[in-house]
């Protein structure tokens, strides 16, 4: 899936779909590692926000991180308050046996970033596909610790 | 203005080197853009809105970069294994290789016996992806270090895959058989003792593999494996299983065929309830058929911090007096006509409050019990000895997930009353 037919997917025909791109500060960077728990290093943010009649409806960021040696690319919707929508996966390297079923990312439907947002809580690991789970689970964080630290415009 | 040209100039030059130092031009465009706002504001300009757009195209080739949105994606009604309707049309890579592997280290401190440690085992993973449809997927296993000091060296599993839909593909070569647990998810980051259980060494007999074709495929919340196979050849069968018989595709006797099937059933997210079944004559060319069946049951379910696994297994074999017989097995030391066993295990990962971080403590305990010679022929006997039950306490702790230190301690018992007790130290990686 290419990045306009995630974007189509990801949101209802007719939404305007705006590109953004912000560039974090150090002190926005380092509250959004603190945010997530992770160490990344992303200070360029591209984010599409969907609007209509009634004001933005969503945002789509879009990560490609390593799951075991290969990466994947991943798009993770939010809301404006700052809770998932949706994960789409566009593109995954490793073997098919590895790939995270539809019916497992939709644990993160609904979640926000909070500490029930771990393997070790409320999102059920992946039997034999440990790493796989990890992978999504970390973007999902990264990517909800972004949009707090920037916001909603 | 001739410096932020000569930024831009730079950074276009610098076009071929994106893919290697993105984070650096994310830098620079940061730093050209925190520039172009103060002088926008101090001085609005039709050049610097200008400049403003290029510094936008840069930014969205960068994205497309990191993103991999260069690649060539699949084509548009492509429909792909194991996806729902939104995510049907994935976007692949080119054809290529992938690597992974993982590797054991051992130390056991045993009763009356000397102790050792060991290089156990250390397997590299190669995968090539002919197409999206077509997958060899392969595992080189190097056992014990040194091949001129007890080491082996084999091939673990070779096998092309053939997807066709979600519901139906086809796997072909030499392949894991889909029983138990630990046979088709044995790294040391899935399960928790620094030992395999013996009840899935001896009873199932773990790991094993055989040629053979067969189809597997999800139906809904269900997966299923079938596959024909080279059989086990009861030449190497004895008093403690039939582990010696297993043939791992090494210029395998195909005289006797077997059929293994497997059916799992996932209820909810992150737990599994499953069975498969075995049975295959092991003669080989011998004068009798000696038919090996070989069923068990197993559950594996992670609940927030709580896992916990169970499995029960039996086998018999038909014709075991003849087998005995070909095999120069007498008395004590004959094959057992039933054999089976169970384990149950519990873990709780302690490291669970702080759900941040990826360290995990898990303290756990299994209890298995497992006897090869449940029955023997008439005019043979049992070994108590092979009757065992071993109790393992102990902690496996991941500091990340990929890599796993496990101590534990091991109490032995068997009917003879001699069993030897004995601790051991493991340490596993995967990648």
């Amino acid at each position: 899936m290419t990045q306009p037919q995630a974007l189509a997917a990801a949101f209802p025909p007719g939404a305007k779909v705006t590109r953004q791109t912000v560039f974090l500060t150090p002190e926005q960077l380092s509250a959004a590692r603190q945010e997530s728990g992770l160490e990344f290093d992303d200070r360029m943010i591209v984010r599409y926000s969907a609007g209509t009649a009634a004001g933005v409806i969503g945002y789509a960021y879009f990560d490609t991180h390593r799951v075991r040696t290969l990466p994947e690319t991943v798009m993770v919707v939010v809301t404006a308050e700052g809770k998932i929508v949706k994960i789409d996966i566009l593109s995954f390297d490793e073997p098919p046996d590895y790939f995270p079923k539809p019916r497992w990312i939709d644990q993160f439907r609904g979640r926000k970033l909070d500490d029930d947002l771990s393997l070790k809580r409320a999102i059920r690991p992946i039997s034999g596909a440990s790493l796989s789970g990890r992978a999504i689970l970390n973007a999902s964080r990264k990517v909800l610790a972004i949009h707090k630290v920037i916001g909603a415009r | 203005m001739r410096l932020v040209a000569s930024v831009l100039l730079a950074l276009t030059a610098s076009f071929p080197l994106f893919a290697q130092d993105a984070n650096d031009l994310e830098r620079r465009l940061r730093e050209l853009e925190q520039k172009i706002s103060q002088m926008q504001a101090a001085q609005p300009s039709n050049d610097l809105t200008e400049i403003r757009r290029q510094i936008e195209i840069l930014g969205q080739e960068i994205e497309s970069l990191k993103t991999r949105q260069t690649e060539k994606p699949a084509a548009a009604d492509e429909v792909q294994f194991g996806l729902g309707a939104a995510a049907s049309k994935v976007y692949r890579s080119a054809p290529g290789v992938s690597f992974g592997g993982y590797g054991e280290f051992l130390y056991q401190n045993l009763e009356e016996r000397t102790d050792n440690a060991d290089a156990l085992r250390a397997i590299l993973y190669t995968g090539y992806k002919f197409s999206d449809r077509v997958i060899l997927n392969s595992e080189i296993e190097y056992e014990h270090a040194n091949t001129e000091r007890n080491g082996e060296v084999e091939v673990e599993f070779a096998y092309l895959d053939y997807l066709i839909d979600p519901k139906v593909n086809v796997r072909t070569g030499l392949m894991l058989m889909p029983l138990g647990i630990t046979n088709e998810q044995h790294e040391p980051t899935a399960f928790l003792a620094a030992r395999r259980t013996q009840v899935e060494s001896r009873i199932i007999p773990t790991t094993w593999s055989e040629l053979g074709a067969g189809v597997f495929g999800d139906i809904g919340r269900v997966s299923y494996r079938a596959y024909v196979t080279t059989g086990l050849s009861s030449a190497g069968f004895s008093a403690t299983g039939v582990r010696n018989g297993r043939q791992m595709g090494s210029q395998a006797k195909a005289d006797d065929l077997a059929f293994v099937g497997r059916l799992d059933w996932q209820p909810i997210e992150g737990t599994i309830l499953g069975g498969s079944a075995y049975s295959g004559n092991s003669g080989q060319d011998a004068a009798f058929g000696g038919r090996v069946t070989i069923a068990e049951i197993h559950a594996d379910a992670k609940y927030r911090a709580f896992s916990l696994r169970a499995l029960a297994s039996r086998g018999t074999i038909d014709d075991a007096a003849a087998v005995n017989d070909a095999n120069h097995l007498t008395g004590s030391g004959s094959v057992g006509e039933s054999f089976g066993g169970w384990y149950l295990e519990g873990g709780y990962d302690v490291a669970s409050m702080f759900p941040r971080g990826e360290l995990s403590v898990t303290p756990f305990v299994r209890y298995e019990d497992y006897d090869t010679q449940r029955k023997v022929p008439t005019g043979f006997l049992r070994n108590p000895a092979n009757d065992q039950n071993i109790l393992t306490i102990g902690v496996a702790v991941k500091p990340i997930p990929q890599t796993v230190i496990k101590v534990d301690w091991q109490d032995v018992d068997n009917a003879a009353g001699t069993g030897l007790n004995q601790w051991n130290i493991g340490v596993g990686y995967i990648f």
